[in-house]
């Protein structure tokens, strides 16, 4: 479980980029986080993940503080972020293992999991070869992997489907059911909204820093009087005008 | 040319723009400017000394113009030198190229645009170098106004002959190593080769330098007018040019000679641009960087192993250095540049130095040795780029469990290991040319290590104050950027008061009494950094880079 707590974040020149957020995410259920291009999806899974400090308010993932236990907290997420370009001169292989030494895996779990992925993901063959020479794909694949090695309770998605392939990005979409599934957490931000139809329970809808909507998309609907597509709803909800 | 012109400002705005400078910046300038300015009068005060004494002697002999002379061959080899490594750089190593290709330019205008920055470099070198020399010489044999006119107009064209002949040199080369196939590699290389190349001029200018035959020809020469400098600058005929430019200003010969430099200035440009046309983006857009192989299930396994986070947090590290051709040339290969120079140097001339320990006394010794040490440390290029070499891999330092104490110890551990390598040339050095006793190289090396400490996390902390991460291109991290300099002015600023006081101080003998003190102010020093650095720790400052 997530819970945000009344959380603000300023930026020199954007005063109010996240304005006292206030969102809790449940166990057991695939969250999406939608909002249009700058809305502060990036900017609070940012704070979720401990890269950015709060200005106020507080963040706890299963009931650890991001700020006061950080290091617990950070055990017990896994997160891709939207621009998967780490790590580059290091080889897919070594990037794992980096990963892998970081989680304190142990080996034979590691290396079963390596293969059973990176195999599943198609790219097994390029493990030895520097992430520099991957395609942006095939580097959110092995940031996935890196993930999924140390199997977190909970998984935090910038972005996640943008640029995989259909078969990969279905694979995804079935990892992130079963995870779930087993009462786990997992949120995601995305700009695909057929995909939050088809994989979310909940949605966070957010616009300029603050939250706009939370709930399913049933409510969505009800919500808003109509049975228009959730491009409509979408569109008219964050309508600035 | 107005696209070249706006290629050339978006080039060095890429690669000189700052966030903006805030307080700390300030402080660190103002350091900066008070340790530099009694050296600044040092320099301008023996310069003038010299000028004079030499003109004094010379004018009356007829042979004031090897002053010029010399000046100008000397600056022409210093911006050569200066040109190799910053053309290599420019040219060849920034990535930063690959975003400008496809963009409708021509190969000349990007070569232009790239050539931006190293002549910034060249003019900051000849503007310390020639313009103070020749001021004073001008001052000195009080010259006409026509003077100063050539001499600025020669100022503006010093770089470029030097550059072109470096830029077509490493053109050539370029064209050829790149054929290696793997271009980090061939990077490397050329790297290597232009370094070689520079203690290879060195060698060859000492072992010519045979003091009799010099003799006998100066006795020669110095009977016609000019006699001096007809020989110095025989095999170089642009400082030859220059020197009579400016020595016959009266004379239309002067004015000849002027327009001589002009000529051959363009010439040279042109044929830049012309073997640039043919050369450059044939070298430059070799072929891809990654050699792509199936990897065996066993070898895979083989792979994987588990290591302790602070272990495997340092192999990270140090690949990247070792795999980076930037990284690997400013902070492993530059660094171990200095000691092995100074190794070649010593090996052609051992029969004066063997000897040489003995003319001071033990204290003196420890103290030489200690601060030429500190500066050859101070000097690596690891420490200052701690952080900013992550560039937008930071954001996993701070994501990961990782205890932010250990990111930054085993970054600054990282760096001491790389030190290692000058510590170890340096002892050679010391155990085979400069035949130090045994009792002083332990000694000495334990005061190494302990200053390895000290320079290692001064440099990391530097960089935590003000990292460059949003770099596109590793280069940018090195240039532009004041830390490695400020960094060394610091460590070379404190001891070196600290090692003039000991020197000093007569009461004061022995080897383990000077050495134990200090020891001691290392170990302050280390103190007062790593309590710096964990107050900013505790702050959170990490999060907010
Ligand atoms: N480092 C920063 N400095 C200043 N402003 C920032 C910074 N990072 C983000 N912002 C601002 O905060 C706001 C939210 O940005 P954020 O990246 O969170 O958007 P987003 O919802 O992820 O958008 P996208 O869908 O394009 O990924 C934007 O207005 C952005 O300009
Ligand atoms: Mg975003």
């Amino acid at each position: 479980m997530i819970e945000i707590k009344n959380v603000t974040k300023d930026f020199p020149g954007n005063n109010k980029a996240i304005d006292s957020l206030n969102l809790t995410i449940p166990d057991g259920k695939i969250v999406g986080f939608l909002g249009p291009n700058g809305a502060g999806k990036s900017t609070t899974i940012k704070m979720m993940t401990g890269i950015l400090p709060l200005d106020s308010g507080s963040i706890t993932l299963n009931g650890f503080d991001i700020e006061k236990n950080a290091l617990e907290a950070k055990r017990i997420f896994g997160y891709v972020p939207d621009q998967p370009d780490m790590f580059l001169r290091l080889k897919g292989i070594e990037y794992l293992n980096f990963i892998g030494d970081i989680f304190e895996v142990p080996k034979e779990i590691r290396a079963e999991r390596i293969e059973t992925l990176t195999k599943q993901f198609n790219i097994y063959d390029a493990l030895d070869d520097y992430i520099q020479t991957f395609s942006h794909g095939m580097r959110q694949k092995i940031i996935v992997t890196g993930v999924l090695i140390h199997d977190p309770d909970i998984w935090i998605l910038d972005e996640p489907l943008t640029g995989l392939d259909p078969k990969s990005s279905y694979m995804l979409k079935e990892m992130m059911r079963d995870h779930a599934a087993k009462g786990n957490t997992v949120f995601f931000s995305s700009h695909g909204l057929e995909v939050v139809e088809q994989l979310c329970d909940e949605v966070a809808i957010i616009n300029k820093g603050r939250l706009i909507f939370y709930g399913n998309i049933d409510e969505l609907r009800d919500e808003y009087h109509t049975d228009q597509s959730l491009e409509k709803v979408f569109l008219e909800l964050t309508d600035d005008a | 040319m107005h696209k070249t012109w706006v290629l050339i400002k978006t080039m060095l705005k890429m690669q000189y723009s700052k966030a903006g400078g805030n307080s700390s910046q300030i402080w660190l300038l103002a350091i900066v400017i008070i340790f530099s300015i009694p050296l600044l009068a040092l320099y301008i005060g023996i310069l003038q000394n010299l000028i004079s004494e030499l003109y004094n002697v010379l004018q009356p002999l007829g042979q004031d113009s090897i002053i010029p002379g010399l000046l100008f061959l000397s600056i022409h080899m210093l911006l050569f030198l200066i040109s190799l490594i910053t053309v290599i750089s420019a040219f060849y190593f920034a990535e930063d190229i690959e975003s400008f290709i496809p963009f409708p330019l021509k190969a000349y205008q990007l070569l232009l645009g790239k050539a931006a920055s190293p002549f910034l470099y060249l003019y900051l070198t000849s503007g310390a170098f020639f313009l103070p020399a020749f001021f004073i010489y001008g001052m000195v044999s009080d010259a006409s106004l026509i003077f100063y006119f050539y001499g600025i107009i020669l100022f503006i064209l010093l770089p470029i002959i030097p550059f072109t002949v470096a830029s077509i040199l490493l053109m050539i080369v370029m064209r050829f190593v790149n054929i290696a196939k793997n271009k980090d590699r061939s990077k490397v290389l050329a790297g290597i080769f232009s370094l070689a190349f520079i203690i290879f001029i060195n060698v060859v200018i000492r072992l010519n330098t045979n003091s009799n035959e010099m003799m006998a020809d100066l006795a020669k020469f110095i009977q016609e007018k000019d006699g001096l400098l007809q020989m110095a600058t025989s095999f170089y005929p642009p400082a030859l040019f220059s020197t009579r430019a400016l020595n016959e200003t009266a004379s239309s010969e002067g004015f000849l000679f002027f327009l001589l430099m002009i000529g051959l200035s363009l010439g040279a440009f042109f044929l830049f641009i012309w073997l640039g046309e043919l050369f450059y983006l044939k070298g430059v857009l070799g072929l891809g960087s990654g050699n792509k192989r199936k990897i065996s299930q066993k070898k895979m396994k083989k792979q994987i192993t588990a290591r302790p986070v602070w272990l495997a947090y340092i192999q990270k590290e140090i690949r990247i250095i070792l795999r980076t051709p930037t990284f690997l040339m400013q902070c492993v290969i530059q660094s171990l540049f200095g000691p092995i120079f100074i190794l070649i140097l010593l090996m052609l001339d051992t029969a004066n130095l063997s000897g040489f320990m003995n003319l001071f006394s033990e204290k003196h010794s420890i103290l030489m040795l200690f601060i030429a040490t500190l500066l050859i440390l101070g000097g690596n290029a690891t420490s200052i780029s701690s952080i900013s070499r992550e560039g937008k891999s930071w954001h996993a330092n701070l994501f990961l469990p990782l205890a932010t104490k250990q990111i930054f110890y085993s970054k600054i551990l990282t760096a001491w290991l790389i030190n290692l390598l000058s510590i170890i040339l340096i002892l050679i050095i010391f155990i085979w040319l400069l035949h130090v006793p045994g009792e002083m190289i332990i000694i000495w090396l334990i005061l190494a290590l302990v200053a390895n400490w000290f320079t290692s996390s001064l440099g990391t902390y530097l960089d935590f104050l003000k990292p460059k991460l949003n770099w596109t291109d590793e280069q940018e991290i090195f240039k532009a950027r004041m830390i490695a300099f400020i960094a060394l002015l610091l460590e070379a600023g404190i001891f070196g008061i600290i090692v003039l006081i000991l020197w000093n101080i007569g009461v004061l003998e022995g080897l383990y009494t000077t050495s134990f003190i200090l020891f001691l102010c290392l170990m302050a020093a280390i103190f007062t950094v790593q309590l710096l650095l964990n107050k900013k720790i505790k702050a959170n400052e990490h999060q907010h880079i």
